[in-house]
């Protein structure tokens, strides 16, 4: 709690301190960009997410206000609307939608996914998942983030990141040991 | 093992919680990130903050109030001191300044960025800044942001090198108006602050220089150069930095002329001017103001100087030239009346051709007009590089003008977007119905169709290659909104176009670097602006000889690092029998008798037979953790059963670090049937030490050999240029040789050449 109270005045503060403004910034710097690469897969783009990320919440500092929630979750809000936003713009961009098959993985994902250990292999599984299911298994499991927030983040009901989870997790289960068999690998 | 509360009500599945447990106890892997993306982001931002957060408020002792020039510079990768020294012992109401320096002890320091030195109390900013002291021995202006104190050095620091920077912290006396009983107290002598770094490793040089041709040459490291949508007509400058247009009104250094260092003006009385033009480092760094009220630079082919036009009034320009710190050479060169149509062009090293109302001019450096054929030229003009030859478009054709005999050899209708290659080639391209068809040849009067482009698609931005094997540019497709741009390279006899980068950007104007190592270009981000980009290129795969030489230093990287660590087995284990010989009897010492060593670096590598190499090795010793001395091993490294054994060393006397300038470097690059022997140092020269007396190459009986010395200030670099039979010859460099604070070198340097058959 004295860390959610410290980032409120801190928070507070950043709206009209840049020095402040600049401390949220090495506080959030790694996890925001560490989630958009997580959600486009390359350097040169999530450079660009996160620097916009965080020039849209400079912009916005002074309206955001706080709402319950870990001022990181308006930041990954940002983020996934910078990379939504990118890929509505982008011409060709193959994203996995739901209902894609994980079994059509093209060879040179086979070919990544041999080169990892186990626990690698699990984190390449979730990057061929459905962006939305993606997005809150990589929230949950890769940033630790509460499911209530994962909501808010996502725009959606606590129950439906719940489903999300549900399905991520289901289906690696189901597709994990499929592929591990194929890749003759224990 | 499953301990999330909310995951334990979610998934109450045994075999669920198998795969939650290897979530759980695994991450992602650490994403690939730029380190120096996070600190130019934050920079960025930090300008934008200052501007739209910071409120007017009252005065504080910090003061802030020079934030934009701050921030402008520090849109770059801005090295931050942190140290922080405190001041004990003082009596309480004497007058304190802290002193924040973090670079200190770094490493990997990069070579072209300003040092930035943080203070806090009432510091005396004139008596700080003249008590500046950089060694190596390091020409640099200074300026003030607030309290931050930014160096920066004249020319890129050397690479590999210990940096000792001195300044005497000072506290200005406050102001009172008390009585004089009440009076404030003087400041104490404070201690001085010395902070170390250490300069980023620069690359062994390839042995075979690698090909430019198209299927060899890739990019990665795309970087965006803050405030760049802001930038034009980006130029190289010969020592791999940029001249850019900057607009003078922007938030940014030059909006605070008197906190940043700005060249001399020129002389006339000028208006404000919409533009500066600004040096610039490939990280984006505005490394200084070097043309005010400048645009249109234009880089000399050598000698350090630019032209650029200087807007007088809204009819009337004069083009000016400068050196790269930004002093006026020669104030006016020409005149034009109207603005000026592009940059000037140089022609050698002397003089400069221009378009006066679209009429071609050509002038030497003196302002002396010298007579040309009346040509009136539409569009860009380029001159080869040994400055005698211009290929035009003119209103009666394109031709090639002869600088010489001032005759005019016509080129195919329509050619334009000239480029010339390093070797005198001549590429440019001609309009078809619907496409566009490039031209190339070996001079200007053997150029043929090389290659064209498809129906709907035309090239522009020529760009040779540094070794002219391929041509650079920018194709563009489309029209309307449904367009895309994209750079193509292809080689120089029109085969294998491959698109250069991301076919997912839009790409234009690319440049190469003069190095070869980079490619500037433009690029179109997703917000619908163009920016400016820089990316490293990759040329292809090492030769076999450079594989070799991969192979022998990673031989010798063990060695070495087995000795920093003291690990004599481990040390041992990297010599042949000889060599444990040589060392046993007193050739060199294996490990450190005192102090550690700290760290070594290659000086030199050389091809001196068949799987076999000298590399010169710099070894450091330091105390206290600062490095204070260090000696030179040449070690023979040797193909023996697969693997490369060191077979023979010798090493030279130790030699005290900080008693003049010392040689960082020596490259030995075959120049047709001449040789190139390339010094660098560590320090700024005096150039007038440097001559054939004082850099000489001897031969194997000790006898001066015929070379020609030339020295490049803005790179520390001296080349002797000589004709060299194979064989054993020694580089020496002599006592004569000085650092611009006038302390020679300490000791006479000498290195082993050899030149294989």
């Amino acid at each position: 709690m004295p860390d959610s109270i410290e980032e409120r005045e801190l928070v507070e503060r950043a709206k009209r301190d840049p020095e402040a403004f600049g401390a949220l910034y090495d506080r959030y710097f790694p996890q925001i960009y560490r989630f958009a690469y997580s959600r486009v897969r390359d350097q040169s783009l999530a450079e660009d997410v996160t620097s916009e990320v965080f020039f849209k919440a400079l912009k916005n500092m002074k309206r955001y206000t706080y709402g319950g929630h870990p001022f990181s979750s308006w930041l990954y809000q940002i983020t996934l609307n910078a990379v939504a936003d990118h890929y509505r713009g982008q011409r060709g961009e193959v994203e996995l939608e739901e209902g894609h098959d994980m079994a059509s993985r093209e060879p040179a994902v086979v070919d990544e996914v041999v080169r990892r250990d186990r626990s690698r292999r699990v984190w390449s599984a979730i990057d061929q998942l459905p962006k939305q299911q993606r997005a809150a298994m990589v929230l949950k499991f890769g940033e630790d983030r509460k499911i209530e927030e994962i909501a808010v983040i996502l725009g959606k009901s606590s129950g439906a990141v719940k489903l999300l989870l549900h399905r991520g997790v289901e289906r690696l289960r189901r597709e994990l040991p499929q592929l591990e068999a194929e890749l003759g690998t224990p | 093992m499953m301990d999330d509360q909310e995951l334990q009500e979610l998934f109450s599945d045994p075999a669920d919680q198998e795969v939650i447990d290897l979530l759980r106890a695994s991450r992602p892997a650490a994403p690939p990130l730029d380190p120096h993306f996070r600190h130019y982001l934050r920079a960025k931002l930090m300008a934008e903050a200052r501007d739209k957060l910071a409120a007017p408020t009252s005065r504080r002792w910090f003061q802030w109030g020079l934030a934009p020039a701050m921030a402008a510079v520090a849109a770059g990768f801005l090295i931050v001191l942190s140290i922080e020294v405190y001041l004990h012992g003082q009596p309480a109401a004497t007058p304190q300044v802290a002193v924040n320096a973090a670079i200190d002890n770094k490493k990997d320091v990069a070579t072209a960025e300003p040092i930035e030195i943080q203070f806090r109390g009432p510091v005396d900013k004139t008596a700080v800044e003249e008590s500046v002291v950089i060694q190596p021995a390091t020409a640099f202006t200074k300026h003030w942001d607030g309290q931050t104190l930014v160096i920066t050095p004249a020319h890129p620091l050397a690479a590999n090198t210990s940096y000792k920077v001195t300044l005497q912290p000072a506290a200005a006396a406050p102001k009172t108006t008390a009585p004089k009983l009440n009076a404030a107290p003087t400041p104490a002598p404070q201690p001085p602050v010395v902070v170390h770094f250490l300069t980023a490793r620069a690359p062994v040089p390839p042995i075979v220089p690698p090909s430019y041709r198209s299927d060899s040459v890739s990019w990665l490291n795309d970087n965006r150069l803050p405030e760049s949508s802001t930038l034009s007509s980006p130029v190289w400058t010969p020592d791999g930095q940029l001249l850019v247009t900057r607009p003078i009104d922007s938030a940014s250094p030059a909006a605070t002329a008197s906190a940043m260092p700005r060249a001399t003006p020129t002389p006339s009385a000028t208006p404000k001017a919409a533009t500066d033009v600004w040096l610039m480092s490939t990280q984006g760094t505005l490394v200084r103001d070097v043309a005010p009220g400048g645009s249109y630079p234009a880089v000399a082919p050598s000698g350090g100087m630019f032209a650029d036009w200087q807007e007088n009034s809204p009819d009337h320009a004069t083009l000016e030239v400068r050196d790269l710190q930004g002093n006026v050479q020669v104030a006016s060169v020409a005149t034009v009346n109207g603005r000026p149509d592009g940059a000037a062009v140089w022609l050698g090293a002397d003089r400069l051709a221009y378009l006066n109302a679209g009429v071609l001019a050509i002038v030497d450096l003196h302002g002396t007009v010298i007579a040309a054929p009346v040509l009136h030229v539409s569009g860009a003009m380029a001159a080869s590089r040994s400055g005698l030859l211009l290929a035009l478009t003119s209103t009666t054709g394109s031709v090639v003008l002869d600088l010489t005999s001032m005759q005019t050899a016509p080129l195919p209708n329509g050619a334009a977007g000239f480029a010339w290659s390093p070797h005198g080639q001549l590429a440019f391209t001609i309009p078809t119905g619907t496409g566009t068809a490039l031209y190339a040849g070996s001079d200007a009067k053997a150029t043929r169709k090389i290659a064209a482009s498809a129906a709907d698609e035309t090239w522009s931005d020529l760009n040779w290659a540094p070794d002219a094997a391929s041509l650079l540019l920018a194709s563009h497709t489309g029209t309307g909104t449904a367009t895309h741009s994209r750079l193509l390279l292809i080689n120089a006899d029109g085969s294998s176009p491959a698109t250069f980068g991301s076919s997912q950007r839009e790409y234009g104007n690319p440049r190469w670097s003069p190095h070869g190592d980079l490619v500037l270009f433009s690029r179109q981000d997703e917000a619908g602006g163009t920016s400016l980009w820089a990316a490293r290129a990759v040329i292809g795969q090492p030769s076999a000889v450079d594989t070799a030489q991969g192979q022998a230093l990673a031989e010798v990287d063990k060695f070495m690092q087995a000795r920093i660590t003291g690990n004599l087995a481990a040390a041992q284990a990297q010599l042949d029998a000889t060599a444990q010989q040589a060392y046993a009897s007193g050739a060199s010492a294996l490990l450190s008798p005192g102090a550690p060593f700290a760290r070594y670096y290659p000086v030199s590598v050389q091809l001196t037979g068949p799987n076999k190499f000298l590399i010169g090795a710099r070894v450091f010793i330091a105390r206290n953790n600062q490095e204070v001395s260090f000696f030179e091993e040449q070690l023979t490294v040797v193909l023996q059963d697969q693997r490369y054994l060191i077979d023979a060393v010798t090493s030279t006397p130790t030699v005290q670090l900080g008693h003049g300038p010392t040689v960082v470097s020596v490259e030995v690059r075959q120049n047709g049937p001449a040789q190139q022997v390339l010094v660098r140092f560590d320090a700024d020269l005096k150039p007038v030490t440097i001559s054939a007396n004082t850099m000489l190459i001897k031969d194997s009986q000790g006898a001066v050999v015929t070379a020609v010395v030339t020295f490049d200030a803005d790179a520390h670099l001296v080349t002797l240029d000589a004709r060299l039979r194979p064989g054993s010859y020694t580089l020496v460099v002599t006592t004569g040789v000085a650092d611009i604070t006038g302390a020679a070198v300490a000791q006479d340097y000498t290195s082993p050449l050899v030149i294989s058959g």
